[in-house]
């Protein structure tokens, strides 16, 4: 297993000299496993990645797509990415069954009018969409398993883990912690406090936690939202992100080996994010390596088995 | 008045290192008058670096006022509104001009922006600041004691954008992007909306060789002879083609630059850079 961040910024793109070193692309992630390729969320990293694998010799001509979920720091790379407009691309494109919208609907009313003058059935790619849920897992290509779960964020998203025999990459961008607040499809009105969770809610939280501490259990890299400060967290809890605290907790009960902070929150600068890692560095248990995950970072196995 | 950008890239923010001396986040202009009025032009992600600036003032104490004209609401002009903390905050009031689409009104278009598939904050409803949406038309309006006025051009085949002229006293700006020129018609309403102005700031993401398989834009041989035969002073070259880095935009600036010299014209010829404040 290969991997490439091409993009590690959340909420929308920002071009500024002090956040260079991390990227200032929002979520993309590329994942090599023999001939599969596969590509997590379309958020505006993706334009890079497209032009790479334009000038591969010999490109994938299958590429799988998984998408968390479709906000915009998602899915905003996807019209911007030169594969879809080539023939000889095949794309099969995985998301979240959802009874308000088909994901094809979802992705083609992004790239048309009055937002994009682009539209799905424009493009020359062959694109094939597979809409899921989560707590699936199913074979991806030879070797390689997918396995989605829900993450708390607003209108639901997923969290997926990849597993292949030289490596196992667990994806979370979006996900605030599994208390305080149980997101679902409906708007959480903030009203300066978190609303009364029930006996039930409080029930489904835990089930989400057990089952995003099984999604991660065992991987060799977890990337994991880390937007927010303690601070920010106190004040928006409602956006549905977490800090690097809850990153921790859930890479350590999983037994991760390494914990990569990502979907760094577009106010923070390269300088702040070296500290906040070095703060979680200290206090990680043995075993457990932290980093930041920046664009252009590279992972693989150091000794394959 | 003084004019400032946020973000000048077309189509997709580029935030890489060769694109940070002209800039890599996407539309927004910012026009301050003399008596602290402030009209912004377009919402692309450079409307969150704005944001960020204008915390410390009125903005960050629910006490902001602005005038927010959008060209269109192609997503490198509108992407960045949801997200400052200055929409979020009560008291500020935004009054948001520009067209109603053939898919919808301006209204129905920011709120499809924001529905739940798309952004967590679901619909306008849940933005605190007030905002006021105005459909565009050809009236002029005052901000303060500036006068906008807007005309329509074509942007592609289906789509319109709207150009905007802020006057304060004697002095003019021309804000127009994403526009093709499609008729001999259309280049006289340019010229006469573009007549005289101090700064014509106008997207030309393309030079003419490399625009023909390009049918939504200009290039920008159609900006520098249509600022020339309009009297403009000064042209800002705007929405820089994504893949266009910073040397390369110094290259091109200065291709133009010779040709104006070798016709000994009057032409100022820049390039928007994001950062600098400009007088006009």
């Amino acid at each position: 297993m290969n991997i490439r961040i091409w993009g590690t910024r959340g909420s929308y793109p920002v071009a500024r000299a002090e956040m260079m070193r991390y990227g200032g692309n929002t979520t993309c992630v590329e994942v090599r496993v023999g001939d599969t390729c596969i590509l997590l969320d379309a958020g505006s990293g993706l334009r890079l990645l497209g032009e790479s694998l334009m000038q591969e010799p010999d490109p994938p001509d299958h590429l799988q797509l998984l998408i968390t979920h479709t906000h915009w720091d998602h899915i905003l790379g996807f019209p911007f990415f030169a594969p879809i407009y080539s023939p000889r691309t095949a794309l099969s494109i995985y998301g979240l069954q959802r009874t308000q919208s088909t994901l094809r609907t979802t992705i083609d009313n992004a790239l048309s009018d009055p937002l994009l003058p682009i539209g799905l059935d424009s493009l020359s790619a062959s694109l094939d969409f597979f809409e899921i849920n989560h707590d699936v897992s199913f074979e991806l290509g030879p070797d390689v398993y997918i396995t989605s779960a829900r993450t708390n964020h607003p209108y639901r998203a997923l969290g997926y883990r990849i597993e292949s025999p030289t490596g196992i990459l667990t994806f979370v961008p979006d996900t605030g912690p599994f208390h305080t607040i149980l997101f679902g499809d409906e708007f959480l009105v903030w009203k300066g406090k978190p609303p009364h969770l029930h006996a039930g809610q409080l029930r489904t939280l835990e089930r989400m936690r057990r089952a995003m501490i099984n999604l991660a259990a065992g991987s060799d890299w977890l990337l994991y939202d880390s937007q927010f400060t303690e601070a920010q967290y106190a004040q928006f809890p409602h956006w549905g992100h977490g800090t690097p605290g809850q990153a921790m907790e859930i890479a350590a009960a999983a037994g991760v080996r390494e914990l990569l902070l990502f979907h760094h929150d577009p106010h923070r600068t390269d300088v702040e994010i070296d500290a906040i890692t070095a703060v979680q560095q200290a206090l990680a248990p043995p075993g457990l390596r932290v980093r930041a995950a920046y664009e252009g970072m590279v992972l693989y196995r150091e000794e394959q088995p | 008045m003084r004019v400032q950008f946020w973000g000048v890239r077309g189509a997709v923010p580029t935030p890489s290192i060769e694109y940070l001396r002209y800039g890599g986040n996407t539309c927004c202009t910012a026009v301050s008058g003399a008596q602290g009025e402030l009209v912004v032009l377009d919402a692309g992600t450079g409307f969150c670096q704005l944001g960020d600036a204008l915390v410390s003032g009125p903005f960050g104490q629910g006490q902001g006022e602005m005038v927010l004209l959008l060209s269109h609401t192609h997503l490198d002009h509108i992407l960045g509104f949801p997200f400052p903390g200055m929409i979020h905050c009560p008291g500020n009031l935004f009054h948001i001009y520009g067209p109603d689409s053939t898919r919808g009104s301006l209204t129905a278009v920011c709120n499809g922006l924001l529905s739940p598939a798309y952004s967590p904050v679901y619909s306008l409803e849940n933005i605190s600041a007030r905002q006021a949406f105005h459909t565009i038309n050809t009236q002029p309006f005052q901000a303060g004691g500036l006068t906008i006025r807007a005309w329509p051009f074509p942007h592609g085949e289906h789509m319109s954008i709207w150009a905007y002229r802020i006057t304060e006293g004697d002095h003019s700006l021309v804000y127009i992007t994403d526009v093709r020129y499609t008729s001999e018609q259309i280049r006289t309403d340019a010229i006469a909306l573009f007549a005289d102005a101090d700064l014509l700031i106008h997207s030309a993401p393309y030079m003419r060789d490399e625009s023909v398989q390009n049918h939504s834009h200009c290039c920008v041989e159609d900006a520098i002879d249509l600022a020339q035969a309009a009297g403009v002073r000064s042209l800002m070259l705007f929405h820089h083609a994504p893949g266009r880095t910073d040397d390369q935009i110094d290259t091109l600036l200065a291709h133009y630059r010779t040709l104006l010299a070798q016709q000994q014209s009057p032409l100022h010829l820049e390039a928007a850079r994001e950062g600098p404040v400009i007088e006009v």
